[in-house]
Formats: structure tokens, sequence, C-alpha cells
């Protein structure tokens, strides 16, 4: 085996390829759970109405400062 | 070497149980090369032993023997995979991962007709989308899927509910490099509802692919969702959406720029730039609105332009008029264009019409 070594830099990049970082962990085979148990964290954690008028926020602040002070210029 | 012999003159001795001499036999001898880490060998005597068992399999009335076959399939794709590595560091081309795909695309076709075997077949597509999903060639669950969708004889709902959520996360990740984001958020959505709630990695994964979905359609996670499943690379993607911040944005996707290229999901972010300008010009709207009411409504292009320079970037009347006529179009901004004045007047009513769970026009 130990002379089987010397081109491992090409084998990296080759096996990256054949990669999926993400790829699901199994679940046992009989493992069981309640379907309804889950869920009340991860799917009640979004906001769909946040687009608001609130210009209060330090961005907006800044910005109002910039958009003011150019008015001014001219 | 002692019990193949053993077992073979046990096996042949026994004559009306003959075929299973060609399940046992090439299950010793995998088990052997496994022992020797050769692991070539190993997979093929494997697949000759499980691809036996499949022809019993067949012949059997019921699907009493399912959870064998279900060993079976997982057994021969992580068999496959080390296979591979061993070959691919000898220099030798990976191939056994691919075969095991085609071994077991005819497991599935025992499955997936009618009758009990059927409850199977989703578990059996499931390793067939793990073994695609890792060579590249996801084009090829496109076979698979139709036969479990199309199918009238036998209801979605009565597979097991690991299975479903497993189909649910990688057709969610097919939707998503498709841009069917309504298609992908519901699939994600349902992993993500009904994923065993201990196992958080996969529920990580989940929300990787589903956040992206979520923001195109206008829908942000709440900071803590992100904290828990350490999924802080999308923190600045919704704080540019939130302020308005071109340069966040543009500084964020660059930051995790890897990451997100490797997940395929860099252009489903890179499309949100458009709900961010739009947020911009509400912004400057309503700070215009504060000081005089009646002329808010119209927004010199001159302004935005100073905006983007604020932000770094470096735009022109006629690049900012581009982009306005872009946000028109596409329903993210309601008025018109005086291109003389150069001004964008905005409509009185819902100027800026919220996305409401729906993908941006394309």
């Amino acid at each position: 085996m130990a002379t089987e070594r010397p081109k491992p830099a090409t084998e990296d990049v080759k096996m990256d390829l054949f990669e999926d970082d993400d790829e699901f962990e199994e679940f046992e085979i009989d493992q069981e759970w309640e379907a309804k148990e889950e869920g009340k964290e991860a799917t009640q954690q979004w906001e769909d109405d946040w687009d608001d008028d609130d210009v209060n926020d330090d961005f907006s602040l800044q910005l109002k400062r910039e958009l003011e002070s150019n008015t001014e210029k001219k | 070497m002692c019990l193949k012999q053993d077992a073979s003159r046990v096996i042949r001795q026994a004559d009306r149980y003959s075929q299973y001499a060609d399940i046992l036999l090439p299950l010793f001898r995998a088990l052997q090369s496994y022992r020797l880490k050769n692991l070539v060998e190993s997979y093929q005597a494997f697949e000759k032993s499980a691809n036996a068992f499949t022809q019993e399999f067949r012949n059997w009335e019921s699907a009493w023997a399912l959870e064998a076959l279900y060993v079976i399939a997982y057994e021969t794709r992580i068999l496959a995979e080390r296979a591979d590595s061993e070959l691919a560091s000898n220099g030798k081309t990976p191939e056994k991962l691919k075969g095991a795909g085609s071994f077991l695309m005819k497991v599935f076709g025992v499955l997936a007709g009618k009758g009990s075997k059927r409850v199977g077949a989703l578990y059996v597509t499931c390793q067939l989308f793990k073994i695609y999903f890792k060579l590249g060639t996801v084009h090829l669950c496109k076979s698979v899927t139709r036969s479990i969708e199309t199918a009238r004889i036998f209801d979605f709902e009565e597979f097991p509910l690991r299975d479903k959520v497993t189909y649910m996360y990688y057709t969610g990740r097919l939707e998503v490099y498709n841009e069917n984001f309504s298609a992908a958020d519901h699939k994600l959505s349902y992993a993500l509802s009904h994923c065993n709630p201990r196992k958080e990695r996969n529920i990580r994964m989940i929300l990787k692919y589903l956040i992206p979905v979520k923001l195109s359609i206008g829908i942000l996670p709440k900071t803590l969702l992100l904290e828990k499943y350490n999924l802080t690379e999308y923190n600045n993607i919704v704080l540019a959406l939130r302020r308005g911040d071109l340069r966040l944005l543009q500084r964020a996707l660059h930051e995790h720029e890897d990451q997100f290229l490797r997940s395929g999901v860099y252009l489903v972010l890179e499309k949100l730039e458009l709900q961010v300008y739009q947020r911009l010009l509400k912004k400057i709207y309503i700070i215009q609105k504060q000081k005089d009411q009646n002329k808010a409504h119209q927004i010199k292009l001159d302004l935005i332009v100073r905006a983007l320079k604020w932000l770094e970037i470096d735009m022109d009347v006629d690049e900012v008029e581009c982009i306005m006529s872009i946000l028109i179009y596409k329903n993210l901004v309601k008025g018109y264009f005086a291109h003389k004045s150069k001004v964008v007047v905005l409509s009185k009513q819902d100027p800026f019409p919220r996305l409401t769970g729906k993908a941006v026009n394309s």
C-alpha cells in the first residue's frame, strides 16, 4: 500500500466531485416518531410581514442623513 | 474459509433449499473479503448475493422479507462507496456506486408494482437519490419520481414516515435547482414539519435549502432559527433584505460564495437583489413622505444614485433607470417612469406590492 501513495493531490479533487455535502442521515429502519410532535419550533420561526414602514433603525437614519445633506447642497 | 466450505456442504445437501446457496455463498465471500479489507471484491460478492436474494424476493407472494431487503439496499450503497474510494486510491476509476445504482434500480422495479411490496419502494428510492446526488447524476431521479408520483394505485401518504421525509428533502432540493420555488417550499416544509425532532443535523440540512426558498418568496427566518441550527451564513443576507442594504447583500454573497455555490443556492440568493432594491426604494419613499406628504410619490433618480453611491455602488442615472424599469416590470414597484424629468412616479395605492408567498415574476 505504501508504494501506491504518490499522487494524492489529483485524487482529492476527483473524489471531491463525488461528494454531496448534504447527504441526509439515515433514519433507523424501525425508528418511529410522532409526526405532529415536531415542527412547533422550526416551522414557526418565520416572518412574512417584516416589510414594515419603520425607518428608525440605524441604517435608515444614516440613509436619511445622506439624502438630506445632499439635497441641501443643491 | 472453513466456514464457507461447511456452509456450502450443508446447503448443497439440502437439495430443496439449493437456491439459498446463491444467496449465502457470495455473502460469506463478501464478509471474508471485507474482513481482509478487500472492499472491491467484497462489493462484487455482496452484489451477487443481493441479486440472488432479490430474485427470491420477487417470487415470494408477500412482503415478509421487506426489512431484509432494506438492509441489503442500504449495505449495497455503503459498500459500493467504500469500494469506490479503494479504487480511487489505487488510481482506478470508481464505478461501483454507479453499479449499485443500476442494481437498486432493479430492486425498485421489483417493488414498484401493485401489491403489498410497494410500500418498500420509497425506501429504495431514497437510497437511489443518495447515490445520484453523490455522483452528480440527479437527472436520473426523474424516472423514479415519475413512478412514485403518478401512481394512482398507491397513496403517497401510505409510505413510512421516515421515507416520506427523506423523499421530500431530496425532491425539494431538485425543485430548488429547477427554481420551482412554490413546489420547493411545499416539499421542504413537509420534510421540516415531519422530520424526527431528534435528528437535528437533518433539520439543519432541510433548512439550508428551505431558507433561500423562503427568502425568494418574501418570507424571512427569525434570528433564533438561524442561531439554533448554526446557519449564520444567512444572517447578513436576511439583514440586507430588512434594510435594503445592497452593499451588505453583495458582501454576504461574496463572503460565503464557496459554500453557497457548493450547495447550489448561490443563484437563488443572487436574485434577492431585486427585493433589496425594492426595500431601499421603499425606505427612500418613506423618508420623503415624512418630509413632504404630497410629493413623496415622485422619486428623483438622482436621489437613488446618491443612495447607491453612499452604499459604494457606482451607478449612473441610466443604469438606475434600467433597474427601476425592471422593478416595475416584475411588479415589485407600481408606478411609471417620467423619462424626461428623470423621475419615478409611484402609484398612490400600494406602490410596493408584497410577494405574499409567491416568487418574483421571471
